[in-house]
């Protein structure tokens, strides 16, 4: 029962990161509707941000978080203007190419600045904490607490004011909201800095648990797919929930079945949703 | 309050208008006939911003406006209620309505003002107000789209094609809905192929044809004219 609940508890520590991960990348596609396969690689780089700033500048970790926020929102929308944005109109496979081309180029300069070896960040918070008879840190508390604040926050701008709602707007429909005089590349670019600084908290909070490399992101893009792919594309609390799914089931999988497999849990658990619903958990039928 | 001169717009190679020139003044209510492909909805999306013209000039309040954003033609006071609606099906009609009034959101009370008349000139989408978009009917989502085109409070309306796939009872009462919204004072731009409907509401009709305006004139004359009867009455 004590190792079924650390393994729930773990699982939700998990799957807080991947919903966050996930819905920033369904923003972006629900505005640009192309796969921002790069999402992954500004994560990294979010961590890489964060790591830097402590080790290198004695920043508090917070006062590092947030600022790797602020950075990697300014960085996500300069990649929304100078990668996507010229592309628009154009075939999608032009914003694909794009989108793997930036994906290369952030993974090997992070390297080449950087280096390969894996890096990590001095635990902010240590002490053990026991919590319903199960034993963790702090830090995997404050993770799960951290993302379930912004994730609320990110729901009630997006549902309840008219800035966060004209994100909704372009995506269902990007003809309409010009012609009520939204303007569809501020929104664009917003998207862009809302995802990437969304992907920059999940990297840090999870920072001092995990090592950080410049690959870090690439496994984790892939499961963001998954979640969204299993969530409906497109959707929020598909988003949202695909990724404590998700987290569960590696979780899970991992503790009592194999921890070597728990990748194939994964995406087992897409396959699976996807044969009973192809469209997602919350997909809407192909209209 | 509106004028084009010899406005031009293409899609890759083809031309599709050749030449536009016409002109509205405020308070006017003016139709644009036209058969299937005519380029009704083409020209009002180059007035609205939508699409650039290659040639011409597009003047809205005496500014230039054919190199503008749609966003900031919308400011200015124009508004299109475009072929197909393009309503945001998964908001609500609430949201719908407040979204229209993007422009003046910081206008509580006018916004307010306005969804009490767009809700007693429909009085439907008072019903149906929490009501998702995208599950109205075709006539109820023609009717949230002209309402939320109001919400902007434009001085000048474009409306293409309202009575499109719509019962004629229906078209009767969105064709009334129309004339009321002009006569308190909203200039208004409707395009239709139902030229009967149009020019029984209408003071003043242009007719497109393969992107070029071949007749103008009032209403009562237009449908009366031999080659208005023939082609677009039935006649
Ligand atoms: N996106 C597009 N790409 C290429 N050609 C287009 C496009 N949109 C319209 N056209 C062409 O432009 C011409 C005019 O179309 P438009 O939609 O303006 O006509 P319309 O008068 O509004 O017709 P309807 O009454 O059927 O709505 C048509 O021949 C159409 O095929
Ligand atoms: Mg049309």
């Amino acid at each position: 029962m004590e190792l079924f609940l650390q393994q729930v508890f773990n699982g939700i520590m998990l799957g807080s990161t991947y919903a966050m991960v996930a819905l920033g990348l369904t923003l972006v596609f629900g505005i640009l509707h192309v796969p921002n396969f790069a999402h992954g690689n500004l994560y990294m780089l979010g961590a890489y941000v964060t790591f830097f700033l402590i080790s290198l500048y004695q920043f508090g970790f917070w006062a590092a978080v947030i600022s790797s926020m602020v950075i990697l929102g300014v960085v996500g929308m300069l990649v929304e203007r100078f990668v996507y944005r010229p592309l628009i109109g154009q075939p999608h496979i032009n914003m694909f190419i794009s989108a793997i081309g930036l994906l290369i180029l952030l993974e090997n300069s992070v390297a080449v600045v950087w280096g390969t070896s894996a890096k990590r960040i001095p635990h902010p918070y240590p002490d053990t904490v026991h919590l319903l008879g199960i034993t963790t840190t702090q830090q995997r508390l404050i993770v799960i607490v951290a993302a379930v604040i912004m994730i609320i926050l990110l729901q009630l701008f997006i549902k309840k004011t008219i800035h966060g709602t004209t994100i909704e707007a372009v995506a269902q429909d990007r003809e309409g909201a010009q012609l009520v005089g939204i303007n569809v590349n501020w929104v664009s670019s917003m998207t862009f800095a809302i995802s990437s600084a969304f992907a920059a908290a999940a990297a840090s909070l999870m920072a001092p648990i995990f090592m950080i490399t410049p690959t870090m992101g690439a496994l984790l893009v892939m499961k963001a797919f998954v979640i969204i792919i299993l969530g409906g594309l497109g959707s929020m609390q598909g988003a949202i929930l695909g990724g404590y799914i998700l987290g569960l089931v590696e979780s899970l999988g991992g503790g009592f079945i194999s921890a070597a497999y728990k990748d194939v849990f994964a995406f087992g658990a897409l396959v699976l949703i996807l044969a009973i619903k192809p469209t997602g958990l919350f997909g809407k039928e192909s209209n | 309050m509106l004028k084009l001169r010899n406005v031009a717009t293409n899609f890759g190679n083809s031309v599709i208008i050749r030449g536009v020139s016409l002109e509205i003044k405020k308070g006017d209510f003016v139709s644009l006939l036209g058969s299937n492909g005519a380029g009704k909805t083409t020209l009002f999306r180059t007035i609205a911003g939508i699409l650039k013209p290659c040639q011409g000039t597009v003047e809205f309040k005496g500014r230039q406006t054919n190199r503008m954003s749609a966003d900031k033609i919308v400011k200015l006071g124009l508004s299109l209620c475009p072929e197909g609606r393009h309503l945001f099906p998964q908001l609500s009609v609430h949201k719908n309505l407040m979204m229209g009034a993007y422009i003046r959101r910081r206008d509580h009370k006018g916004i307010k003002r306005s969804i009490g008349q767009v809700q007693e000139l429909f009085p439907i989408l008072k019903e149906r107000k929490e009501q998702m978009a995208g599950t109205l009917s075709g006539g109820e989502q023609q009717m949230l789209a002209i309402a939320r085109a109001l919400m902007s409070d434009p001085e000048l309306l474009l409306l293409d094609e309202p009575s499109i796939g719509l019962a004629p009872l229906i078209v009767k009462n969105i064709a009334d809905k129309v004339k009321a919204i002009n006569e308190m004072g909203t200039t208004i731009f409707l395009s239709e192929q139902n030229a009967n409907m149009a020019l029984k509401i209408t003071g003043r009709g242009y007719v497109l044809e393969s992107g070029s305006i071949i007749m103008e004139g009032p209403s009562n004359q237009l449908i009366t004219d031999d080659v208005v009867r023939k082609a677009y009455l039935g006649a």
